[in-house]
């Protein structure tokens, strides 16, 4: 550690100013279009923005498909880590890094395989047709299956690495132990993986929730205007009414969701560390 | 400037925050001397040491090398070396590059010859290829102090130079060291937390407390001669009681007489030590260490016996703390 | 039950969605038909060859090349200093410091784009590309922090000074012994912040202009107005491209114990 308070804030500033004048700034401000009216300060477009049924529901189904693919996703997450650390050490490493494969990919590479397969000429629909399960095509693409789909293949890899990770720095013989003493999978799974990756799971979700709340592509692509969620939501009032006071109220919902989730995550991270 | 004050640090304080680590500290070191700065960690000798390598700048007061004041120099215009507790090696540079690092940036004409030189003070010469994380910590350290010998500082600093290696190799780097400081008639000023190592190494020890000196002299001097309680029992007193005139008598463990004596203590510990045998009291004085040659009489673990702390093998302190 | 089977069952399950959609992708784009179908109908690279001829994904390419590397490099430029300073120096006020240089991160890319469209571009009359190339640069910014600084708290302090003490300034110690020895780092931070540019799609949702895309944008324009295979067979391209070069960096620096 070198002593010199100058020249250490002097290689930082650069990077604060920076940051601060493009991103603090002009975010805050868009922030406080809400807050603003002709005669002062006031709260009142929170109000009007929750009163709109359109709103509501957009809001409501938003907090929905977080939460589903958050859950969802936890429940695929733990069969996978588990199947994934049972390996021996050269096969799970290269596991992993198929699973973490995706999250190389552009998310428009990715939402648009589902266009193909969801799609009403898409794969799924010519396998019903074909099995004489259904006589017309149905309408798959821009319901909220569709965008439920498309966000746990987009964030579901988050979640396999949190939970692998934690899997890992599990006690090696926890599982057999509990097995030896008569636990069945269940009591096992309840009893003694889930205490021991709690973290793990914590911040996977945070990660596929905040993910999921603040997604736009997939929404955007395959649930178009007929399942809005959030961002889409934004995005539209926006472009088609200008409004900004709707777009302010709207970046304060998802900026406090993802600020609140980055602090539980770190309060975990330094909980952790002192432990 | 004489020889007696080649470096001379005058009302030396630093920092950090708003701890003291180094209070108004007074030192001359010698031309050509090795000196020792001995002490508990926290106790400022690190700091003192990095004051005169300047990594460090003083609250106040000064450094002098050679007659030329320093204070205010940065390192690399002090002509001092350093031998870094982890070596520091350039983990990037091959051992030949890591020694040639110094006299490259002084565009120094001659350069493999001289780093060869410096290779071949240490010992290493067949190592100048090889890079630093294939060789062993004893030769890593030795690369480290060719590193800085090439540079011919006027002042060679050491930190804790003997306490990452083995028993073995600390010996072989100790008769190094003093070959070297013997050779080259260089300054040299390491830090030790261990009285052995300052004892076997050093002309003069300057022990340190609390960001002071508490006593300095020869190894001879201190041992023989503790000013006070904490020096003794950095020196090895174990038992050090208050006399009457406010000072303080301290015995080691083999000046302490066993089976006669004013004195009664239980036996709380015994332990075989090759030719002497040494045994934990517990008695009215405190817990007592005493050591005796093992052809005396044997005492077992609960017995209550006599013992004896002989004036005339006391060492007297002038403080007790 | 055979714990061995159901093992790969899942994964293989697993897989087959997450890595399944691509393949299909892939298969969708060798057709040689002229809509998006799966499975294809006949085999042809003429959607791989189409690809270079839509005028628009050559212009909105160059703009999304051109963000990724430049705006990763001025974020390294910003950040390696600033991640020097951090794991080095008392900076005051450091915690309020980092937790500006990574607000990027957790402030979501939408509001980020609006943001400066609204406030920055509009009234100062800052031109579209420049305020992209700002924000993918703000946007990287803490990649660059976070991962530079990793490597740096990696590299002993007194490496350092062992270099002051043998004649170097400061600097001098910082370019011939920190930089050659955080290389990695910086490589990994440019790599991720690279492919973070290039796939962002949020932040430049609202700073695009007539002529000036970046290609996932492009990408999602064509695809509203066209059903042919071409946006797959880029897909795929792009998805070859990102996965090269993440696997290149894995091999040559190991890539993963940067990130």
């Amino acid at each position: 550690m070198f002593e010199n308070r100058a020249i250490g804030l002097a290689l930082v500033l650069p990077a604060a100013i920076f940051a601060a004048a493009l991103f603090l700034l002009p975010v805050g401000i868009l922030l406080s279009e809400a807050f603003r009216t002709e005669t002062g300060w006031s709260l009142s477009a929170y109000g009007e923005f929750f009163a709109s049924p359109r709103n509501q529901t957009v809001f409501f189904r938003t907090l929905k498909l977080a939460t589903l693919v958050a859950a969802v996703s936890a429940v695929i997450g733990y069969a996978a880590a588990f199947a994934i650390v049972s390996l021996p050490p050269t096969s799970r490493g290269r596991m992993f890094g198929l699973v973490t494969l995706p999250l190389m990919i552009s998310p428009v590479a990715r939402t648009y395989a589902w266009l193909v397969i969801l799609g009403r000429t898409g794969f799924v629909n010519q396998i019903l047709v074909d099995l004489g399960l259904i006589e017309t095509p149905i309408r798959i693409l821009f319901t909220e299956t569709a965008v439920f789909i498309g966000l746990l293949q987009l964030f579901l890899p988050l979640m396999i690495i949190s939970l692998v990770s934690a899997m890992e720095n599990m006690p090696r013989d926890a599982v057999p132990a509990a097995r030896i003493l008569g636990a069945n999978w269940l009591q096992v799974f309840w009893k003694v993986i889930l205490p021991l990756t709690r973290e793990g799971l914590v911040i996977g979700g945070t990660l596929v929730f905040t993910g999921s709340m603040t997604a736009y592509i997939t929404p955007a692509i395959l649930g178009g205007s007929k399942v809005l969620m959030l961002e889409t939501l934004l995005y539209q009032r926006v472009t088609v009414a200008n409004d900004f006071v709707a777009a302010s109220v709207i970046a304060m919902i998802l900026i406090v969701m993802s600020f609140s989730a980055n602090l539980l995550l770190k309060r975990l991270a330094t909980a952790r560390k002192s432990r | 400037m004489t020889n007696e004050n080649f470096v001379s640090l005058r009302d030396l304080t630093l920092a950090y925050d708003k701890t003291v680590a180094v209070d108004r500290l007074d030192l001359d070191i010698r031309k050509g001397e090795l000196i020792a700065l001995l002490g508990p960690s926290g106790c400022g000798k690190t700091t003192t040491m990095r004051a005169i390598a300047g990594l460090l700048t003083p609250r106040s007061g000064s450094v002098h090398i050679d007659g030329r004041d320093v204070t205010r120099l940065p390192p690399s215009r002090r002509e001092v070396g350093l031998v870094f507790q982890s070596y520091a090696l350039f983990p990037h540079l091959s051992v030949f590059e890591n020694v040639a690092f110094g006299l490259r940036l002084r565009r120094e004409p001659d350069l493999d010859a001289k780093v060869m030189a410096g290779l071949e003070t240490v010992g290493l010469t067949d190592f100048a290829k090889r890079q630093p994380a294939d060789l062993s910590g004893g030769q890593q350290q030795r690369v480290s102090l060719a590193r800085s010998l090439v540079m011919h500082p006027k002042v060679l600093l050491l930190d804790e130079p003997l306490s990452n290696l083995d028993a073995r190799l600390r010996l072989e780097m100790r008769t190094e060291l003093q070959r070297v400081q013997r050779e080259t008639g260089i300054t040299m000023v390491f830090v030790t937390h261990d009285q052995s190592e300052a004892l076997a190494l050093a002309d003069r020890i300057v022990l340190m407390r609390n960001g002071a000196i508490e006593q300095a002299g020869t190894a001879e001097e201190i041992y023989n001669a503790p000013v006070s309680g904490f020096a003794a029992d950095f020196m090895g007193f174990e038992t050090i009681l208050p006399n009457e005139a406010g000072g303080g008598l301290a015995w080691r463990p083999g000046a302490v007489v066993l089976g006669s004596g004013p004195h009664h203590g239980e036996i709380r510990g015994a332990s075989f030590a090759g030719e002497r045998r040494e045994y934990v009291l517990e008695s009215a004085l405190g817990t007592i260490k005493a050591d005796v040659p093992v052809s005396l009489p044997r005492y077992e673990i609960g017995q209550t016996i006599a013992f004896d702390l002989p004036r005339e093998t006391a060492v007297e302190l002038a403080r007790l703390d | 039950m055979n714990s061995r089977l159901s093992t790969w069952i899942i994964l293989g399950l697993t897989l087959t969605f997450l890595i399944g959609p691509f393949l299909i992708i892939i298969a969708a784009a060798l057709s040689a038909g002229n809509n998006l179908a799966f499975p294809p109908q006949g085999l042809s690279l003429k959607w791989f060859i189409k690809v270079f001829e839509v005028e628009s994904f050559r212009a909105s390419f160059g703009v999304s090349m051109f963000l990724a590397i430049f705006g990763t490099l001025a974020a390294l430029v910003l950040g390696i200093p600033a991640a020097y300073a951090m794991t080095r120096f008392k900076v005051p006020g450091a915690e309020t410091v980092k937790l500006i240089v990574s607000s990027p991160i957790i402030v979501p890319g939408i509001i980020v784009g609006l943001a400066l469209l609204q406030y920055f571009v509009i009234p100062l009359g800052v031109g579209i590309g420049l305020a992209l190339f700002l924000a993918h640069t703000a946007l990287i910014l803490p990649y660059a922090v976070r991962v530079v600084s990793a490597s740096m708290e990696n590299l002993r302090v007194d490496m350092e000074e062992a270099a002051l003490m043998l004649g170097c300034t400061r600097f001098g110690a910082f370019r011939r012994i920190v930089l050659p020895n955080i290389r990695g780092g910086v490589l990994a931070a440019f790599i991720l912040g690279f492919v973070t540019s290039f796939n962002q799609v949020p932040v430049s949702l609202f700073l695009s202009g007539p002529g000036l895309r970046t290609l996932p944008i492009d990408m999602i324009a064509y695809m509203e107005i066209n059903y042919d295979p071409s946006v797959a067979a880029l897909s795929a391209l792009l998805a070859f491209m990102s996965i090269g070069i993440v696997f290149a960096a894995e091999r040559f620096i190991g890539l993963s114990r940067y990130v």
